[in-house]
């Protein structure tokens, strides 16, 4: 297993996710990689509706979401999130054949999104992105060495 | 009127071959000239604005491969790569010319046209060379050829947000070649873009294009420092390499416009004088600024605007007639003065309107003529004879669907000049004319009409021959053929049944599809007229109305139905008694000044039946005399309405069979008018009268 720098928040806490899969095994997955950032699970979900619930619950730094779910999909709970909380994080976690619901949740105000299956580097390049989005929350604690973009 | 489709692109192409080989002839100038001033601005300007246009116009042709080389050449047109490879970009410009042409030449001959390799790897070359980009401050990222090309407008905002004192950055991003998802990466390329600033520029525009697109380019205006925006920008998994330069003024070639709103603004803010005389001077971009001036447009939209313009002419002749009316009932009302004050300066309006539209469909004769010169040299070369061919008045307006009518007449008869007409030299030699033969092309206004006259110097037309012809084929009889007049003669070439291929060398080689010429001619509501003397040569005049669309008419009554003949036409009324009215030879004849006119009755002209011959008991009424070339002829009619513009409408075969009407119009007040056929009044005429009486 690769080595990674642990993201932090700028308070220098680790940051706190909330996954949205209605796969428990992607769920695993991903929660596995988290654990391997230094990052937290605040949440789980596995479907839209939850995952607004478990977003007003949790206020997560980021939110990894799936596309296809049931009850309510991916583009949807992307959408009632960032109308509410403008500044939410939310990286679109799908596989290849849904470029176009991945390109309507960007619309909705997706930050970003990742191809599955996820490889580790690919996400901790993102994800670390993501969280210096805002200059204010400036979470890029660590600079590593060799840095690549890709 | 129809026109072949083929037709139509037939003639498209060899427009298209026409200006392409101009354009060929400007890119190459200019290569010569690149050669010595390499980083000449607005040398490479003309270059890219004429290979830019032989890209538009080869992809409209349908001449793809063309289009793509030329767009990969437009490129490489840029001042850096002037500046850095002057010699090179000279030599692959003139290279391109020569792959162009030979192209060119394929797609003439309806050929596969040659690879352009050759071409493309020499402008790849170029393309990828590192200096390229000079101004790049990262050696590393040079690889992105971006040219930051914007438009007009986009360079506009981007003077706007410099003088506001925001950051402008040129940004050109590579996606990612190993995404999958390019779509939606372009997607979050444009979501940061829009957080790190104002988007002033972004190619592609959208997601579509997207997917095929290596490179991103943006222009943003900013807030933020240039660090940030590259760090926002090198999006991972997305965006694989970046360049970023701040925007200015001088930055590149494209922006000299820019300098110069910046200069006039900051004239007249009365700015920093020192900042001013910053702004890079270019005294030659006036002369660039200028926009393209001309305008494709699809022709059924300006018909739909012709079609508008003559409705709007019917509601005006309506609100005329209102006024009339109110101005019976209230003559005394200040009101009336107010609104025909109000009717003048609307139709005023109208007219300078009508005018303006029909001014967009007229083309010059050039365009037609402009086939000709080839005509007479391949059919002269046909039939081994000495011909040159004089054009004049080629600058001659007139309506593109005229004109599109007229070519395959015009062309008959210049056939014929030159295959009939013109003798060969040994004979012209022998009856004193110089050896080569003239085939004369001209064309002028003559009023509300286009004349197109072609002439020759040959031999002329035997109006024997005419006659004997005329005779065998049961035309006339042939104590008939001797007692009509010569003008009557030679308009029999003109009859449908006249020739017939065999006899077309006989008779002067006359006759060949004239009957044709008259058709169009007819349709066109124009006329045909030949005159030819014998030993001398033959002219034929085709004389066609400006524009289709609308006419100049004088309306009439004859028995109570209100018709309308172009007022073109007509060229004096006068009152006559029945009594001076008499018969000759079965023809009704009027004395007018030493002359004789044959009249002409609507409700003797068989196939208008709807009019009763109630005006013949009437002791007076007027005579319209109308002309038509030489001949002349007097329509009896009850009463005069006056002169009313008139909106063509045309009839459909089945509404009214005759070919005496050649359409119809609408008044104000609702009234149908029809509107007669003069030449085929005329063609009706000396048709049966040598036959018998106008029953």
């Amino acid at each position: 297993m690769q080595q990674f720098q642990p993201l932090l928040r700028k308070d220098q806490q680790p940051v706190r996710y909330l996954v949205v899969d209605d796969s428990v095994f992607a769920r695993k997955n991903l929660i596995k990689m988290i654990e391997l950032f230094g990052g937290e699970v605040a949440g789980e979900a596995g479907d839209g509706l939850t995952a607004i619930a478990e977003f007003n619950r949790t206020n997560p730094d980021i939110v990894l979401m799936d596309i296809t779910m049931p009850q309510m999909e991916g583009i949807e709970s992307v959408e009632r999130i960032v109308r509410q909380h403008g500044d939410a994080r939310i990286v679109m976690v799908s596989s290849v054949g849904y470029q176009e619901n991945i390109l309507a949740a960007l619309q909705k105000g997706a930050k970003h999104f990742v191809q599955k299956p996820v490889k580790p580097e690919v996400l901790y390049e993102i994800l670390r992105y993501v969280l210096g989005d805002d200059p204010h929350a400036a979470a890029v604690p660590v600079e590593l060495a060799g840095e690549h973009h890709s | 009127m129809s026109f072949l489709p083929e037709d139509r692109s037939s003639e498209l192409r060899a427009l298209f071959f026409e200006s392409a080989a101009e354009l060929l002839q400007t890119i190459n100038e200019a290569g010569l000239s690149l050669e010595k001033q390499p980083a000449d601005e607005e040398l490479l300007r003309s270059v890219r604005r004429a290979v830019h246009t032989l890209k538009g116009d080869s992809a409209a042709c349908g001449f793809q491969k063309l289009s793509e080389i030329a767009h990969e050449l437009e490129d490489i047109l840029t001042l850096p790569i002037g500046q850095t490879h002057g010699n090179e970009l000279a030599e692959v410009v003139l290279s391109a010319v020569d792959t162009f042409e030979s192209m060119l030449s394929a797609y003439q001959k309806q050929l596969e046209p040659p690879p352009a390799t050759p071409l493309r790897a020499l402008i790849q070359r170029l393309l990828q060379s590192p200096s390229a980009s000079p101004s790049s401050g990262e050696s590393a990222q040079a690889e992105i050829s971006a040219n930051f090309h914007w438009s007009e407008y986009e360079q506009l905002m981007v003077s706007e947000a410099l003088l506001r004192g925001d950051n402008v950055y040129n940004i050109a991003l590579r996606l990612d070649p190993n995404s999958a998802m390019r779509a939606a990466a372009f997607q979050l390329v444009r979501n940061v873009l829009h957080a790190c600033g104002t988007v002033i520029a972004l190619r592609p525009e959208d997601n579509l294009a997207a997917a095929s697109v290596e490179v991103v380019q943006a222009a943003i205006a900013s807030a933020h420092p240039i660090e940030h925006v590259a760090h926002r920008c090198r999006i991972p998994s997305v965006v694989s390499d970046l360049r970023i330069e701040p925007a200015n003024r001088a930055e590149s070639d494209e922006h000299e416009l820019l300098g110069e709103i910046l200069e006039a603004q900051a004239a007249t803010r009365a700015a920093d004088p020192a900042e001013s005389a910053a702004a890079k001077q270019s005294p030659a971009s006036a002369v660039t600024a200028v926009a393209e001036a001309t305008l494709r447009v699809d022709a059924t939209r300006i018909e739909a605007v012709m079609n508008l313009v003559g409705e709007l002419i019917i509601g005006k002749s309506m609100l005329n007639r209102t006024l009339a009316e109110f101005e019976a009932q209230h003559s005394r009302d200040p009101v009336r003065v107010k609104l025909a004050e109000a009717l003048a300066f609307q139709s005023r309006v109208l007219d300078e309107l009508h005018k303006c539209v029909l001014k967009i469909r007229m083309v010059p004769v050039e365009q037609l003529f402009r086939r000709f010169p080839r005509v007479v040299r391949d059919v002269a070369k046909l039939c081994g004879k000495d011909i040159a061919l004089e054009v004049a008045g080629e600058h001659t307006d007139l309506d593109k669907g005229i004109l599109d009518a007229l070519a395959e007449p015009l062309t008959h008869l210049v056939r014929n000049a030159v295959d009939h007409g013109i003798e060969p030299s040994s004979e012209r030699l022998n009856s004193g004319k110089p050896a080569r033969g003239t085939v004369f092309l001209n064309a002028y206004h003559q009023g509300t009409q286009v004349v197109i006259e072609v002439r020759d110097d040959g031999r002329g037309i035997d109006l024997d021959i005419i006659r004997g012809q005329a005779v065998r084929n049961g035309l006339l009889k042939a104590e008939d053929a001797q007692r009509l007049d010569p003008q009557d003669v030679l308009n029999l070439v003109f009859e449908p049944g006249f020739s017939t291929a065999s006899v077309v060398t006989e008779v002067s080689g006359r006759g060949v599809g004239m009957d044709v010429v008259r058709t169009v001619l007819d349709r066109l509501k124009g006329t045909v007229h030949i005159s030819s003397s014998l030993g001398k040569g033959t002219s034929v005049q085709l004389r066609v109305p400006l524009t289709l669309a609308s006419i100049q008419t004088l309306l009439f009554r004859v028995g109570g139905r209100l018709f309308a003949v172009p007022l073109s036409s007509v060229i004096e009324i006068s009152r006559v008694n029945e009594q001076e009215i008499t018969r000759v030879d079965q023809r009704e004849v009027l004395r007018l000044r030493e002359q004789i006119l044959t009249l002409v009755r609507l409700g003797g002209l068989s196939r208008i039946h709807a009019v009763d011959a109630v005006g013949e008991k009437k002791k007076k009424s007027f005579v319209i005399v109308i002309g038509v070339a030489e001949r002349r002829f007097g329509l009896v009619v009850d009463s005069l309405v006056g002169e009313e513009e008139l909106v063509i409408k045309a009839l459909p075969g089945d509404i009214v069979a005759s070919d005496l009407v050649s359409g119809a119009s609408i008044l104000g007040d609702g009234t149908v008018v029809l509107i007669l056929n003069v030449p085929a009044i005329l063609t009706r005429l000396s048709r049966s009268l040598p036959l018998g009486a106008i029953a």
